[in-house]
């Protein structure tokens, strides 16, 4: 029961669903032929591992042969990044109906992957997803892995999410969506590609966390040591939030978080639903065990932005709901001392509206890091989502870098040709602004 | 508190408002009465004398201000094992009164925070079922032990102790060679700033036959001796922080035979070499070492690269900040040199090196030092090489590049004049055929300069009207051959004219 299906869309999705399967798979203790680590254990161990199977059932579906496989869809409307995964370490992990790629790409243009290309690809994806969700036998909801400067991830994405909520009406969607970063572009057309999908995506999602390529590359270059940062290394971090936010729902724990609950806590207003994201301790393998993290240290650090995943100034915001989510050697009694702390900080502001609720889930089993990686293990970890009023700092860059383009209307004839019109572009910005205004909105004071 | 006033007090680990101390004396300090304990503070600033009061010595303390008397009853001694563990994890008041407990608040609203019940229950439920022998990891640091039989009282109780964290407790260590109690199943071992000296180390490793990574970060650690029996199983060594460590003491532990992962920053090194390995061989010493990290050092001479060359294993290296790599600008640089330098080398700075990079920076060092090459006796004729002893040592992989991707050709090595004005001048002579008695100029005159303008300037020169000049200009390098130069409107350029070129004028 409880089953979540992951839809991992374009480059970005899909490289950050090969990390986040590899994590999974270390952490439930599973061969990267599917098959459970058989361990010599103790009984102790024996008895953690049966209680554990009931649990990962919501992430990786067992077969008759005893395999695990995820549930998860690769899909990409270029054959390379998915041949990648066909023949790289985990091709066993995954059935090859999972992994699907067209042949022509959306070459970042979001009317391909939404109009053009993308619709040749749709029927057969959704077809996919039924058989997975068949396999379920009681299907909570779907993740959805993408980018937003991407062709494939805003244009396909968009699409796939209409028809996914015609479909499965009732079923939680929550998005990890990669946010172009501020000052390193991958694309020029971003902006536009970024505007048009949150305009098609916003009212078929019901909350997505958000991931700035750019705040992660300088955590990566300062805090862990790496010289240049590789899409790689990048992954490797924002998988650990991904991680730590499905926790409870792979493993049994008291403070169990259902999708359902994650959008109650985190989201005020239908469209008020893109959290911040913050990660602690993080700490390079070259430094293990040099210095000690208590529950204290850990909280604190969230709140500080060289901790957080999306370049944006929360001080200049304020808080409307709060998520922390532990993992590892924690107990409330430390968890209570920590927030008490926190409120002697002056620059923890919250709305006038909402009650100061930070919704706490503790997860005991530890936080894993893959071997070989940047990070070091740590005993203890948090991540935090906190749906800031701040966050609208970043949809103000977008929107700036978005106009000054679409002023000259320069390359746009790229997405005319491919059937849209200059209508959509306008009434996509136009939904943006208003939800820059509703982000002030909510934020004034009585 | 009944035992403050016996001898084993003295030595103990207490604290006092969150400062650590030990306590050196225990007694009366007359003219007030009363037990006193004298305690040496961690923090050296904190106490107010060492250790004497009015005229008599007490105890001693290493510092001026480190020592303190305190009433007994202020002190913390702390709990032991069991009682630290159920305190942490076990509800021990009543459920109602935690409940109060977990009301707090921000700014004027109470925080709620939601479902402690079911956690506290299950954790207790671990001690319950007497699940603590199978506890695999304990971290006791920054904790009140101050002795390591103290540490191995607690660590025989677990028997599937895996890893042990005893960081930040001043440990006092038996001088012994015998140590009681191993620890058989323990692959992981934290003394970071213990205080902790290297015969200790070789002590205490002597009880764990299977330790695997080892951490002794600020310790001021001098390795005073080889480790023979004991270490040979380690895989990881972390002695960052150890100013003491020179490169000489890394000799003594060169010979461990499964060390794999070797951190060294922020150590003071500035070299490392391996004497037994000549140009081009592979050292005997540190076999199996994949990783070395050497970030925050003084590392300031190339040659240092040259010497990991030698290490037989080695994958992956960290080299940040140091004066080397410091300047921003010149990271892209260093990082090319380090990768030439280090031929197996896969990731540095924890970025994989791909092939591309490789072959990059090798085509960059083969070029950069071509023309040192040359002049230490470089030939791309293996008969006429002869290159010297001096090039061979500071460049030894450059004969091994010459041979992969061949010897660096003499264009390549011509280095480009910047693009100043003043080198693309053409300097030419000026010869009048019919006034032989005229003296040759010689001027700099611009390649784009038109014809035109060159007779605008001779005209002046000579004081011959413009129309009367004709000008044809000849080459050394076709002696002989003269060449017109008619068309006014076009430029010197356009007509070849080259550097060291004669200008033939004649009305």
């Amino acid at each position: 029961m409880r089953e979540c299906l992951s839809i991992h869309i374009g480059q970005a999705g899909i490289q950050i669903g090969d990390a986040c399967w590899e994590l999974y798979c270390l952490e439930h203790g599973i061969q990267p032929n599917s098959v459970v680590l058989d361990r010599q254990q103790d009984q102790l161990e024996n008895a953690k591992m049966e209680h554990t199977n009931a649990s990962f059932d919501t992430f990786f579906c067992e077969t008759r042969a005893g395999k695990h496989v995820p549930r998860a869809l690769f899909v990409d409307l270029e054959p390379t990044v998915i041949d990648g995964i066909r023949t790289g370490q985990h091709r066993s992990l995954f059935h090859p109906e999972q992994l699907l790629s067209g042949k022509e790409d959306a070459a970042n243009n979001y009317a391909r992957g939404r109009y053009s290309v993308g619709s040749e690809v749709i029927d057969l994806v959704l077809e996919r997803t039924r058989k997975l969700a068949e396999q379920c036998g009681g299907l909570q909801g779907f993740l959805i892995f993408r980018s937003f400067g991407g062709g494939t991830g805003s244009g396909f994405t968009s699409l796939l999410m209409e028809r996914l909520t015609g479909e499965y009406s009732r079923k939680t969607k929550l998005e990890f969506s990669v946010y172009p970063a501020p000052r390193i572009s991958t694309a020029v057309v971003e902006p536009y590609n970024s505007v048009l999908t949150t305009h098609s995506t916003t009212e078929h999602t019901d909350c997505t966390f958000m991931v700035d390529n750019e705040a992660v590359y300088d955590i990566c270059h300062r805090k862990l040591g790496v010289e240049c940062p590789s899409h790689a290394s990048i992954n490797r971090l924002v998988v650990q939030v991904v991680s730590s936010i499905t926790a409870s729902l792979r493993f049994e724990g008291p403070l169990n978080v259902d999708l359902i609950e994650f959008q109650t806590n985190l989201v005020p207003y239908p469209r008020i639903h893109f959290p911040m994201t913050a990660f602690a301790p993080i700490v390079s393998a070259d430094k293990a065990y040099h210095e000690q993290f208590s529950v204290s240290d850990i909280t604190t650090a969230c709140f500080e932005s060289s901790n957080q995943l999306v370049k944006c100034n929360p001080r200049l915001g304020k808080y409307m709901a709060c998520c922390l989510l532990y993992r590892g050697d924690v107990v409330p009694k430390e968890v209570n001392a920590a927030i008490a702390a926190t409120k002697s900080r002056h620059s923890v502001q919250f709305v006038d509206w909402c009650p100061t609720g930070f919704k706490v889930g503790i997860n005991n089993w530890p936080p894993m890091v893959m071997p070989g990686g940047d990070l070091a293990k740590v005993h203890r970890s948090i991540c935090m989502l906190s749906n800031t009023t701040a966050i609208v700092e970043a949809w103000a860059r977008l929107d700036h870098k978005f106009d000054l383009m679409y002023a000259k209307r320069a390359f746009l004839h790229w997405y005319l040709r491919e059937g849209m019109e200059e209508a959509e572009f306008l009434e996509a910005r136009e939904d943006l602004a208003a939800l820059e205004r509703d982000y002030e909105e909510v934020g004034q004071s009585f | 508190m009944s035992d403050t006033l016996t001898a084993d007090v003295i030595g103990r680990r207490v604290e006092v408002n969150g400062e650590h101390a030990t306590v050196r004396f225990a007694g009366v300090v007359p003219p007030v009465a009363g037990p006193w304990l004298g305690v040496e503070w961690d923090n050296p600033e904190r106490g107010k004398h060492d250790g004497s009061h009015e005229g008599t010595v007490y105890f001693k303390c290493r510092h001026p201000t480190g020592g303190s008397f305190i009433r007994p009853n202020k002190v913390n001694f702390g709990t032991d094992f069991l009682t630290a563990i159920k305190n942490r994890y076990v509800l021990e008041d009543g459920p109602e009164e935690d409940r109060k407990e977990q009301i707090v608040t921000i700014g004027n609203k109470p925080v709620e925070t939601i479902g402690f019940d079911s956690i506290m229950k299950q954790q207790s439920e671990v001690l319950d079922n007497l699940k603590i022998l199978y506890i695999r990891k304990v971290d006791l640091s920054k904790n009140l032990l101050s002795s390591w039989d103290e540490v191995i009282h607690i660590a025989d109780q677990l028997r599937h102790l895996e890893v042990l964290n005893v960081s930040e407790n001043k440990l006092k260590f038996p001088s012994g060679s015998v140590l009681t109690g191993t620890l058989s199943a323990l692959k992981v071992l934290v003394l970071n700033q213990t205080g902790i000296t290297w015969a200790e180390v070789l002590r205490c490793a002597a009880g764990c036959p299977g330790l695997e990574e080892l951490y002794l970060e600020s310790n001021n650690i001098f390795i005073s001796e080889r480790p023979t029996d004991v270490l040979q199983t380690v895989k990881l060594l972390d002695l960052s922080s150890n100013q003491l460590i020179d490169e000489n003491q890394l000799y003594l532990i060169a010979h461990l035979p499964r060390l794999e992962q070797l951190i060294l920053s922020d150590t003071g090194i500035s070299s490392l070499h391996f004497p037994d390995a000549g140009i081009g061989c592979k050292t005997s010493m540190f076999p199996s070492l994949k990783y070395l990290v050497v970030n925050d050092n003084q590392i300031s001479q190339w040659s240092f690269f040259n010497e990991l060359e030698k290490l037989p294993s080695l994958q992956a290296l960290s080299c940040l900040r140091n004066p080397l790599t410091k300047e921003d600008k010149e990271a892209e640089t260093a990082r090319l040199l380090i990768i030439a330098s280090i031929g197996q080398l896969k990731t540095l700075n924890k970025c994989e090196i791909l092939p591309e990079e490789r072959r990059r920076a090798e085509l960059d060092y083969r070029k950069a030092f071509g023309n040192e090459w040359k002049q230490a006796g470089g030939h791309k004729d293996p008969e006429k090489n002869r290159l010297s002893e001096e090039f061979l040592t500071a460049h030894p992989r450059y004969q091994f590049l010459c041979l992969k991707y061949g010897a660096p050709e003499d264009w390549e090595l011509k280095t480009q004049q910047p693009l100043m004005l003043k080198n693309q001048l053409l300097t030419l002579k000026i010869k009048y055929p019919h006034q032989l008695d005229q003296k040759v100029l010689e001027k700099q005159l611009p390649g784009s300069m038109t014809i035109q303008k060159v007779k605008g300037l001779l005209s002046r020169l000579l004081k011959v009207p413009v129309s009367d000049l004709l000008l044809s200009y000849e080459s050394p390098k076709k002696p002989g051959r003269e060449i017109e130069l008619e068309n006014d409107l076009k430029s010197l350029q356009f007509y070849s004219v080259e550097n060291g070129d004669c200008l033939l004028v004649r009305w």
